[in-house]
């Protein structure tokens, strides 16, 4: 699919390289998304498949469509701010009303006022009236290049192929969390969409197509988002607390360092280091001030003025991972690529977090054999390799605060499934929801016992390892 | 100033101790631990806390509504690491404490005290980043596999006794009309009552959600307890009640008897499964028998395994940590159980208010004689005689709640280097 692109330096062709629009004069064999990465040790071949590939190039092509470009007029620089007058296509226009509808479900199902633990149970509500209504707002919503898609004749429709990727990108309904493995699975109902062409079946024009994306449909995503977190106050999946980048985002420090990043020309590869003049320092982002202020512009601040909202306390303290980022000295050049590998280690190497992605046709399972093998890191050396058969089985039941990291546990990628209760377990299956609701904390995704070597005694190896996103150069 | 003093001191002020100190802590401490049974048996008057994770200034809280260490006996359920920023110091504080008042100090293992689960929530990364190796995290880790899997307080009274800690301007009205019949009551971080629970009170009292829906600002209002005290107890008012086992998740469907608990071999990593896991996984939930934990680890029972449990181990009350509750301590299914929660607005986001149990000494001195708690060949095996629940008194309940301390005089550090991401 991307031949060249794991040998060569894609920081060099970075700008010229873009997620493949199928030719949709034949007629397409859709499948129905299912779960492949059912193990740690499934994860290195996810890693060399096609969809971890189309993964990362689409997050490449919407990075560097957020970076200033010089411009012979406007003082010499064009940057993209999340309030300016950003003139969306119609297919992006249509996706944020979408979004919109799926805002107001909200108030269909306002939080319960009853006792809780923490998750607001009138989150499975919300989540039940958007899986009884998804069919018809994407008949509604979805560009007519995408619906008019011929499928082949065995009967899998596109609306079957790309349905879980959107329901995925809203949270566990069971669980009551919401992470960044959610967040992936919307960026990949984008990605389904622009590879059926519904964007635009033209080359995109220097980043245009791609920024109309984030401005016009990510960053209003992370708004429904947010809204949905503080309404159901739901859980961080998978919260390392204070020790993980934030309880709930990752895409918003990619974008938002983008577009601080200095301007480049049409053709350049994205910068590694510097900035924007007149961009923030780095450190601002301790400056309640100046966060109140550039959160309406940028996405990177309007993420750290979400955490200001939900979290009290010294900010050094509760997100000491961004404030130690926030002394990098070399510019936001270097955090945002520094994201994208941080990105490429702790969200898509992670089989907490990947292990509910489902595969279909256009995110396929099958192995790009252009992939340059993945090298045992720290990411991926000590994956778990097994799970007591017990695990596999779903519940009704809500997430609780500490998920064993060992677990598999049921997706957000996925629709609901039927929960078969393991044999080895002394009692049956209970039904019904529970009247409370389990903390808050983690998660859902889980954890990844990345480094744990059970009993060894043994330190894990150092985290945050050399791994690189391996669509970032080889150097 | 012996060694160990200094070190607290040092602690006390969240500063981390050298590394060549915690290696020598560790190593007393294990030296202390290994001579624990799996199932310590503590005596009353004692302040049960639950989960702290990591965030120190809550525990120096704590200890200010709860009384310092070596004036009252505390016992700690467990979960002192993970997720927080301070759980190193949180942690070596605990245990100092542990070294250096034994009789005055028990810590349980929590699910959290286990090499696998720091690697991934928090405490490793946090070591390394402290000491930029991890050789700490590797000394507390051979700490955690010495901790006790549960404990039992014995001789707990069922009348409140006079309430210790307060502020000598809360001192003066409330003590005195201390009512015998009291079995529950909730005071405020400064010893004032916010409500109290006749022994007797059959009703049910649900309690609504906390006064604050947003989860950006703590709630203010604390609100009585989750259960009010119930109809079921049937102590004499000054008697000893019957046991109270303290434990980090729950129960076990290998674990008929506390016995059973004793004889597991605990001095390894915890298991991802078995006995043990569950003592430190399970949850109550409202369900009949066990079920299935979404934890993926340890299992859910309900209120008939709890109360059969408890009948046959002579026990009034099971309590336990492991889940937050946004009022601090939550008690269910007819207070046979409770939860208690010692991290207020955890994770710096949740708004919860945490608290902390008190179970008062038993004046007649005769507890110890009378009951058998927990020895050996006392459990009956879970076999209920006859229909009608014969449950112990439950013993009287003194919860105190506090919120976050706050956070003045945190001074900024300076900023570590960064991930390797960012190099």
């Amino acid at each position: 699919m991307e031949p060249q692109l794991r040998n060569n330096d894609l920081q060099s062709q970075a700008s010229s390289i873009s997620l493949p629009v199928l030719d949709m004069s034949q007629p397409h064999t859709f499948l129905k998304p299912a779960k492949r990465i059912n193990e740690g040790h499934d994860v290195p071949a996810f890693l060399t498949s096609r969809a971890y590939s189309d993964i990362g190039v689409f997050i490449m092509q919407l990075n560097i469509a957020m970076c200033p470009r010089k411009s012979s007029e406007s003082g010499g620089t064009r940057t993209w701010q999340l309030d300016g007058t950003n003139v969306l296509s119609g297919p992006v226009q249509q996706l944020r009303e979408l979004l919109q509808k799926i805002d107001s479900i909200i108030e269909e199902a306002p939080p319960d006022t009853g006792p809780r633990r923490f998750g607001n149970v009138s989150f499975r509500k919300w989540y039940e009236i958007l899986e009884s209504r998804v069919q018809a707002l994407l008949e509604t919503h979805l560009p007519r290049a995408v619906l008019d898609v011929s499928a082949s004749s065995d009967g899998t429709s596109v609306l079957e192929e790309l349905t879980p990727y959107l329901l995925g990108g809203f949270g566990s309904a069971q669980r009551l969390d919401y992470g960044t493995g959610h967040e992936l699975s919307f960026l990949a109902f984008l990605g389904c969409i622009w590879k059926l062409g519904g964007f635009s079946t033209e080359k995109s024009q220097d980043g245009e197509l791609e920024r109309s994306l984030v401005l016009g449909v990510i960053e209003p995503y992370l708004r429904v988002v947010r809204r949905l977190i503080l309404t159901y106050t739901l859980e961080p999946a998978g919260s390392h607390g204070v020790w993980g980048l934030d309880d709930h985002s990752f895409l918003p420090y990619i974008l938002g360092s983008s577009q601080y990043c200095p301007a480049i020309s049409e053709g350049d590869s994205m910068p590694v280091e510097g900035a924007l003049p007149g961009a923030p320092n780095p450190g601002d982002i301790a400056k309640k001030n100046v966060v109140e202020r550039e959160r309406k512009h940028n996405m990177y601040f309007s993420a750290v003025g979400f955490i200001n909202d939900v979290k009290t306390g010294p900010f050094w303290e509760h997100s000491p991972i961004l404030f130690d980022i926030s002394g990098v000295r070399s510019g936001w050049g270097k955090i945002n690529k520094g994201m994208i590998k941080m990105y490429n280690a702790e969200v898509l190497s992670k089989f907490p977090v990947v292990q509910h992605f489902p595969f279909g046709s256009l995110f396929s399972w099958e192995q790009d054999p252009n992939a340059l093998p993945v090298s045992a890191s720290v990411h991926t050396a000590s994956q778990p390799t097994s799970h007591p058969p017990s695990i596999n089985a779903t519940t009704s039941r809500p997430s609780q605060a500490t998920r064993a990291p060992w677990a598999d546990s049921k997706g957000g990628g996925e629709g609901p499934t039927p929960a078969p209760w393991s044999q080895k377990h002394p009692a049956p299956p209970q039904t019904g929801l529970p009247p409370t609701r389990a903390p808050w904390a983690t998660s859902a995704a889980g954890q990844l016992p990345v480094r744990s070597e059970r009993n060894s005694g043994m330190p894990p190896p150092p985290p945050d390892g050399p791994t690189k996103a391996p669509w970032l150069n080889q150097r | 100033m012996s060694d160990l003093d200094r070190a607290i001191a040092q602690l006390r002020a969240c500063r981390p101790i050298p590394e060549a100190q915690v290696r020598e802590l560790c190593h007393k401490a294990r030296e202390l631990l290994i001579e624990e049974g799996n199932v310590v048996t503590v005596t009353a008057p004692v302040t049960i806390c639950g989960d702290i994770h990591g965030q120190f200034h809550d525990l120096m809280e704590l200890f200010r509504v709860g009384g310092d260490v070596p004036d009252t006996n505390y016992l700690f359920m467990g979960d002192f690491v993970d997720r927080g920023f301070y759980s190193l110091e949180s942690f070596l504080l605990l245990l100092c404490l542990k070294v250096r008042y034994p009789d005055r100090m028990t810590l349980i293992r929590g699910n959290h005290e286990s090499r696998q689960i720091t690697t991934v929530y928090g405490f490793y990364d946090e070591c390394l980043r402290k000491y930029g190796s991890a050789n700490v995290w590797r000394y507390c880790c051979e700490v955690f596999d010495y901790l006790a899997l549960g404990a039992i307080v014995l001789g707990a009274s069922t009348s409140l006794g006079e309430s210790k800690g307060l502020r000598p301007e809360q001192s003066s009205s409330t003590q005195q009309e201390i009512d015998e019949g009291i079995e529950i009551e909730l005071l405020n971080h400064l010893g004032g009552v916010i409500d109290r629970f006749p022994r007797g009170q059959a009703k049910h009292v649900t309690r609504g959600s906390p006064s604050t829906k947003s989860s950006s600002s703590p709630a203010t209002k604390t609100g009585p307890p989750g259960t009010a005290a119930s109809g079921y107890s049937r102590g004499t008012a000054g008697n000893s009640s019957g046991a109270v086992l303290c434990v980090h998740g729950g129960l076990s469907p290998l674990i008929d008897g506390i016995d059973k608990i004793r004889l597991l071999d605990r001095k390894q990593e915890v298991p991802h499964e078995g006995a043990m896991c569950d003592l430190l996984w399970s949850d109550p939930d409202e369900i009949d028998g066990w079920g299935l934990s979404p934890r993926g680890a340890g299992f859910l029972f309900g209120a008939d395994i709890v109360k059969v449990f408890n009948h046959a181990n002579d026990l009034s009350m099971i309590a336990r940590a492991h889940q937050l509750v946004m009022e601090g301590f939550k008690e269910m299914f007819d207070n046979s159980i409770v939860t208690v929660w010692s991290a207020p607005n955890y994770c710096y986001r949740c708004g919860n208010i945490a608290a902390i149990l008190e179970l008062s000494e038993d004046g007649s001195g005769e507890s110890m004689l009378a009951r058998s708690n927990g020895e050996v060949n006392r459990s009956d095996g879970g076999v209920m005689k006859g229909s009608e629940k014969v449950l112990l008194a439950g013993p009287a309940r003194r919860y105190r709640v506090f919120q976050a301390a706050p956070q003045d005089s945190r001074g900024m550090p300076a900023k570590k280097p960064v991930a390797d991401y960012f190099l």
